[in-house]
Parts: C-alpha cells; structure tokens; sequence
C-alpha cells in the first residue's frame, strides 16, 4: 500500500473518532466476558470471532497511528501497520459481524462492536475493498432519489398491478384507491421495500384500518448502512427525509426491515413527523380496535424471532408479543429474554450479498437453529427482510420444517372485518 | 583502603563522598543503598505523580474534545432511572456475574480489596479521618486484605494462561498484572511482618511521617523507614507503585473513569 493510499484511509480513521468510539478503543480490558456472547464463536467456537479479538484488529491499527511512539500502552500492545493483509483482517472481521450487539449486552464496559467495525467498513470502502454488490446497491438507490422521474412511470405501473391483487384477496377492504402514491396530506407514509410481500399485505391492514396512508417511491432498506459508508447512508435515508417533508406527513412507517428502521428512527434527527416500526402501528391499530383478527387462523404454535435491530437496538418489544396475542393462543417465547436473543445471522449486509455468504450463514448460526427448535413452535414469525431470509435459509439448511412468516403477513391474513 | 574514608570525619556530606566512595567496599554499597532508597522514595515519587496527573489530563481532554456520538447508542428495553442504572452496571458487573461467575467473584473482591486498600492509604495522611468515624486500625482487615487481593491477582493472572482468553491478551494485560501483584506482595509483607510475625520496626505511624511530609513538599525519611531490615520491602513497594502509577493514565486502566460514562451510553 503506497503512502497517498494511507493516509487517505487514515483520514477516514480519523473522522470516526467521536467521543463514544475512543472510549470503546480506550478501555476494553480484554476480560472476556464476551468470548461466549457472538453466535459465530458460539456456533464455531473459533477464536478469531469472539468480539474482544475483532475489536484488537481495529484497535491495533488505532494504537500504531493515534498514538504516540513513547507510549507504553500503545507499545505493549501489539500495534499494527495498516497494509493490505491488515485490511483482509479487517474484512474478514467486519463481515463475520453481522452488528447485532448481543455482545455489547456482556460487555460491562458496554463496548459496541458494531461501532467498531463501522471503522473497519469505512477503511474497506476508502480502499474500495468492499464487497461490490452492496456498493452498487447503495449507489443505486442514491441514483434513483437523484433521478427520480426517469423511475417514477415504471415504478407507478407496477404498483397498479399489485393493487389488483390488493382487492383480489382483500375486497372488503380496499377503497378507491388500494395502493395511494403521493397523497400530500396523508397521515402517515409508509416506506416499503421494493417486492410484493412488503407492499400487499402492509396495504391490505392500512386499508382495514382506514389509515390515511401513502406509499414511499423509495424503498426502505439502506445499502449504504450495511456497507458503512456515512455519507451514502445519509444520502440514501435523505430521499425519505424529503418525501416526507414534501408530504407533510405526521409519521413516517418502516417496513419489516431491521436496519432501514434503526437508520430512520436514530439518524433522522428532529423532524416533524414521528417514526414508527409497522409493527409498532399494527400494535396500534389493534389497541384502538381498527383492525380485528381470527385468532383461530394459524392453529401450529408460534415462536417470534427478534430482530436485532429492531428489538435489542431499536426498542420495539411489548408490540409484537402484543399482536402474537391476538393472533395465535400458543405463543411460544424463546429462551432468553429479548436482550439475549442470538441474531439470526444473516445481518450486517451478510443476507444482501447472497450466495457468497449462504455456507458461513448457515454454519454461524446454528446456535440460532437450536434456539429455535427448542420452542417447539411450527411458525416461526419475525418482522424484517434479512432475518425472514436468513431463517428461511436456515429452514432449508438444517430442515427444521418450520413455516417462516412475516408477522405482517401473517395480520393481514387474519384479519377479520 | 575503606578505612580512609570512614575515618576522614566527612560523613555528613554523604551525597557528594557516594560518588567517590562508590568503589571503595562495603561502605560504598550501603551509601549506594541510601542513595537509591532515597531516590526512590522521594524524586521519583513525585515524578510519578506529575506523569500520572499529567497523562490522565491529556487522555481525558482528547476524548473530551472529541465530537459527539450524533445517535444514540441504547440497548433496550430500557430501565429508568438510566444513570442508576449505568451505575449498577459499572459497580457491581451484573452482566459478568451472568456469564461468568467464578471471573465476577474474584473481581469482585479484587476490587473492593483494592478499594479497602486505597483507604488505607489516605489514611496515611496525617490529618484524613474521614472514615475514622467507625474506629478502626489503619490498614483494616488486619493483613488479610492484600492476601485475598493477591490470590485474586493470581486467578486473574493465571486465567490468561488458558484458552481462549489466552487468545485475547496482549503483552499490556501481563504487564499490568504483574506489576501489580508485585506492588502487592511488598506492600502486603509490611503489614504481615507487622501483624502476623510480631516485627514492628516499622509503624503505621512512620509511614505517616513519610507519606504526609511528601504531600507537604517537605521530605522527611524516618531512620526506621530509611535503614530498618524492612525498609528494602518499602523501597520496592513504592518503586512498583511508582511504576504502576506512571502507566496508569496510558493503560486500559482507566476503564477506572471511562466505564461509567460508557455504561450510560448503553444505558441510553
């Protein structure tokens, strides 16, 4: 790696370096309590991923250059140059990771490995080592907010033929207009990824409810966030700050997507309009009685997967227990509470990079399996994209024979008018 | 010839006749041992101290004046009040009891030992009486402290030894350890030569002496802090210390100060 090249990536270091992350550099004190909290140890009991070890690969490259020779700390801990094996460390480290921060829950510093490992994403996207598919998809998405009226026929085409099966299966429900698009004044505007799944049934309960809704013309997830690159992840969740305040919307909703909700709800800053989970306004609807459901539609027992980013990360908790309530009247809680819940194993962008990573997916997460196959559930619900396909993937793979659902899918199924 | 010099009548100047008499035998040794003692108990205390003040200044202004954490860091679902929370995580590790308890129980009374310790030595102070208002012999436990602080010491030493936490260490973690387990052990064989085996030569009370001449800037060695069959204990105790002291504000030590703003971070 030539001098220019370092530099410049340790200029990106640099600009990382907020109070919290020089605490988390500062102070691990390597006891680890940790070694058993990361489900990749857990499932391989490899060394290398247990979460004080990857903090060392950032932290060396920390000490070597964010700190000063004579340092005896810094000295006598094993400071590292940072050259192109560091940044193959670096990447093996960071996208074994999937920064669902079950660790940080042993931690009793409270270190945050996910913060961690955003630095060594950064230097891999100043290096352009990256994985690429994350990148062009980030960078896509940030094409479409900058040329939206090139996408905006194709994109209103296809919602009219999803509307179709919106009133096919949904007749009752559905109003004039089953799927609304740019209605300036609605309350609430939902943010939904681009597929079917995440449009249908979201429209279908909007719709029973008699929500005054409107569909986001961009899709929720937030490439730039897995890739770890600040600034396209601002960019891309710009286009929905925009949208909004172009709308005048009061709150903004989150599909079933872990890291598009925790990007929007704690980045976004203070706007005009609230952000909310779907989950967390299905919860809603229910309370206040605008939707009703057959308890008696789904007759297996039901087991709920938190996702990371949502629960342990984002706070949303008591809603999803409280639709399963009505839902199902064999609600079947995993073992331990949600703060201990082992990630799916599929987050960190690891689900978006597909086959690449399918064979460590499967093999890290087995203690996921095992937690699952101990409720003794036969539907296994959950409420984001990454960890509906990691579980499903993970049904396949060790033939658990569950039935993976999302929990909006599963409303919208039951719902009763 | 050793004799000329004990007998040139110029003892007193004994500073200057070290430097010559350095070669010259027994006598040269025991101004050689003074000499050190001295510098170790004096100079170098006192370099310590600028270093640790000064490290620890510089280390907490850099993170200080570094940006704020834009988002929040919260783990959930959250407990109010947060920053009681976040003081019962920093004090009493919950999270390592957990999942650890055999490591969580002897940092528990790694820590406190060192914190019964610490007590003992501000009282050291002439004058600090704080904790005077339950009456007790200074240094309480009587020696047992520093014996279970050193098995502590021990495990915590030892349990780096296995995987995978052998894994995980780095040189600094060893070094600090032994450091000190070393200050430990010399300071620990005062208070045992004293209590258990009846050899009192040195006193609580000439520490005091020492200790509070030193925060006066008026230094004073005690004859029996300064040439009883003990005072070699002392002199490597304070050098251990010293040596602790000076890597403090640069080692992973500081999670001292660092670990409770950290825990009301996750605490939101």
């Amino acid at each position: 790696m030539d001098t220019q090249t370092r530099e410049d990536l340790l200029k990106l270091f640099q600009s990382k370096l907020n109070q919290a992350m020089r605490l988390y550099l500062e102070t691990c004190s390597r006891c680890g309590t940790c070694t058993t909290a990361c489900h990749v140890y857990a499932s391989t009991g490899q060394v290398k991923h247990i979460a004080a070890y990857r903090h060392e690969i950032v932290r060396r490259i920390y000490k070597k250059y964010f700190k000063d020779r004579w340092n005896p700390a810094a000295a006598l801990g094993e400071p590292k140059a940072l050259t192109e094996m560091a940044l193959e460390e670096l990447y093996e480290a960071a996208y074994s990771c999937t920064g669902c921060r079950r660790c940080m829950v042993y931690c009793p510093h409270g270190i945050d490995t996910q913060m961690l490992m955003s630095i060594a994403k950064f230097l891999l996207v100043g290096a352009g080592t990256e994985p690429e598919i994350l990148s062009m998809l980030a960078d896509s998405s940030i094409e479409k907010g900058k040329s939206f009226d090139l996408f905006k026929e194709g994109f209103l085409t296809a919602i009219k033929n999803l509307e179709a099966q919106v009133v096919e299966k949904w007749k009752g429900e559905a109003g004039q207009t089953p799927i609304p698009i740019d209605q300036e004044g609605a309350d609430l505007l939902y943010v939904a990824l681009a597929g079917a799944h995440s449009i249908i049934p979201a429209a279908a309960i909007f719709n029973a409810a008699k929500e005054n809704w409107t569909l986001s013309f961009f899709e929720a997830v937030n490439f730039g966030a897995f890739v770890g690159d600040p600034t396209r992840t601002k960019l891309i969740l710009d286009r929905i700050i925009n949208e909004a305040l172009r709308l005048k919307v009061k709150e903004v909703c989150i599909c079933e997507c872990g890291t598009a909700f925790r990007v929007m709800k704690q980045m976004s800053g203070k706007q005009p309009f609230k952000v909310s989970s779907i989950t967390e306004v299905h919860a809603r609807y229910l309370r206040e009685g605008r939707i009703k459901l057959d308890k008696n539609k789904f007759k297996d027992p039901v087991t709920y997967h938190d996702p990371c980013q949502i629960a342990r990360n984002g706070g949303v908790i008591e809603e999803p227990r409280f639709i399963l309530q009505h839902l199902t009247n064999d609600f079947r809680e995993m073992i331990d509470d949600v703060r201990y819940n082992w990630c799916c194993g599929g987050g960190g962008g690891l689900v978006a990079l597909g086959e690449d990573t399918l064979d460590f997916r499967m093999k890290s997460a087995k203690v996921k399996v095992e937690q699952v196959q101990k409720t003794g559930a036969r539907i296994l619900a959950t409420a984001c994209e990454n960890c509906h396909t990691q579980l499903s993937n993970l049904n396949d793979h060790y033939q658990m024979g569950m039935n993976v659902q999302f929990l909006s899918s599963m409303i919208a199924e039951a719902l009763v008018s | 010839m050793p004799d000329q010099v004990r007998h040139d009548g110029k003892q007193n100047n004994q500073i200057l006749s070290s430097v010559f008499s350095l070669v010259k035998g027994k006598r040269a040794e025991e101004v050689l041992v003074q000499t050190i003692t001295y510098i170790v108990l004096v100079p170098m205390v006192y370099l310590a101290f600028l270093i640790f003040v000064v490290g620890f200044i510089c280390r907490v202004v850099k993170i200080w004046r570094a940006p704020k954490q834009p988002t929040t860091l919260q783990i959930f679902p959250e407990k109010r009040p947060k920053w009681l929370w976040a003081l019962h995580d920093s004090f009493l590790l919950p999270t390592v009891r957990r999942h650890n308890p055999v490591l969580w129980f002897f940092l528990m009374i790694f820590h406190v030992a060192l914190l019964l310790l610490i007590i003992g030595h501000l009282e050291l102070f002439k004058g600090f009486t704080f904790f005077q208002f339950w009456e007790h012999e200074i240094f309480l436990g009587k020696g047992f402290v520093g014996l279970t602080l050193i098995i502590a010491l021990l495990y915590l030493l030892f349990r780096r030894f296995a995987s995978p936490t052998r894994e995980l260490s780095i040189p600094e973690d060893y070094y600090l350890l032994i450091l000190i387990f070393l200050t430990v052990l010399f300071g620990s064989q005062m208070d045992w030569a004293r209590r258990w085996y009846g050899y009192a030569e040195m006193s609580p009370g000439d520490y005091q002496t020492y200790l509070t001449s030193l925060l006066f800037f008026r230094p004073e060695l005690p004859p029996a802090v300064y040439q009883s069959g003990h005072s070699f204990m002392l002199v490597l105790h304070v050098f251990f210390a010293n040596l602790f002291i000076m890597f403090f504000p640069f080692s992973k030590i500081m999670h001292s100060f660092f670990t409770i703003p950290m825990n009301k971070l996750r605490r939101g």
